[in-house]
């Protein structure tokens, strides 16, 4: 498997090397993969792809992982809607 | 013919008679028991595609079964995001695999 077909975010389908790439090409953490690649945005919230991004950035020498750099766990845990949120919806 | 379905199991014995159902996803009538989930109904009439991915259009179906993941999340009676692992299945139930978005969620492109 290449790493173009290794999926490392399966919500957002953001590949192995899409990530690599990023890091390479920015040197930069965990965080601003996620914001540059949107690996660790999607539905599961990051559950799979959070400590292979970590890794990954431990790897190929992006900031060592401390608690503020590396991805932390934002609400909701599970994906609402606006409607929900507003109330109009059960 | 239900060929996923375990009719009789080596331990649990064999299937207990439930009611038969029908349930339609994106029009389409597939049996169901009562008692199934929408994820397991389908798998039963041999569904594994439950949406497609809303960026990439690539097929997506059951993946942890336990709500965890979303892969599984359908379009039921117009209400989104609903998980077909953990929803049971009811008489006449519409279910839809919902919508490929138009423009990419990636580079701001509008």
């Amino acid at each position: 498997m290449g790493d173009n077909e290794t999926v490392i975010c399966r919500c957002e389908e953001i590949t192995l090397k899409e990530i690599k790439e990023t890091i390479e090409r920015y040197q930069c953490s965990a965080r601003e993969v996620k914001l540059r690649t949107r690996a660790g945005m999607g539905p599961c919230g990051g559950r799979t792809c959070r400590c292979m991004i970590d890794r990954l950035v431990e790897q190929l020498g992006g900031p060592s992982i401390s608690n503020e750099i590396s991805l932390s766990y934002r609400p909701p845990v599970r994906p609402v809607s606006f409607g929900v949120l507003g109330g109009d919806v059960k | 013919m239900n060929s996923m379905r375990v009719d009789n199991h080596p331990v649990f014995g064999s299937l207990e008679k439930r009611k038969n159902i029908t349930i339609y996803f994106d029009d389409q009538p597939y049996a169901a028991y009562e008692g199934d989930t929408i994820a397991s109904a389908l798998l039963a009439s041999g569904v594994r595609t439950l949406r497609c991915h809303e960026d990439k259009g690539t097929p997506r179906g059951i993946y942890c079964n336990i709500g965890h993941c979303f892969e599984c999340r359908v379009r039921v009676h117009g209400q989104n995001t609903v998980r077909a692992c953990l929803t049971p299945v009811e008489n006449k139930m519409r279910i839809e695999s919902g919508i490929l978005a138009t423009a990419s969620f990636k580079g701001g492109k509008l």
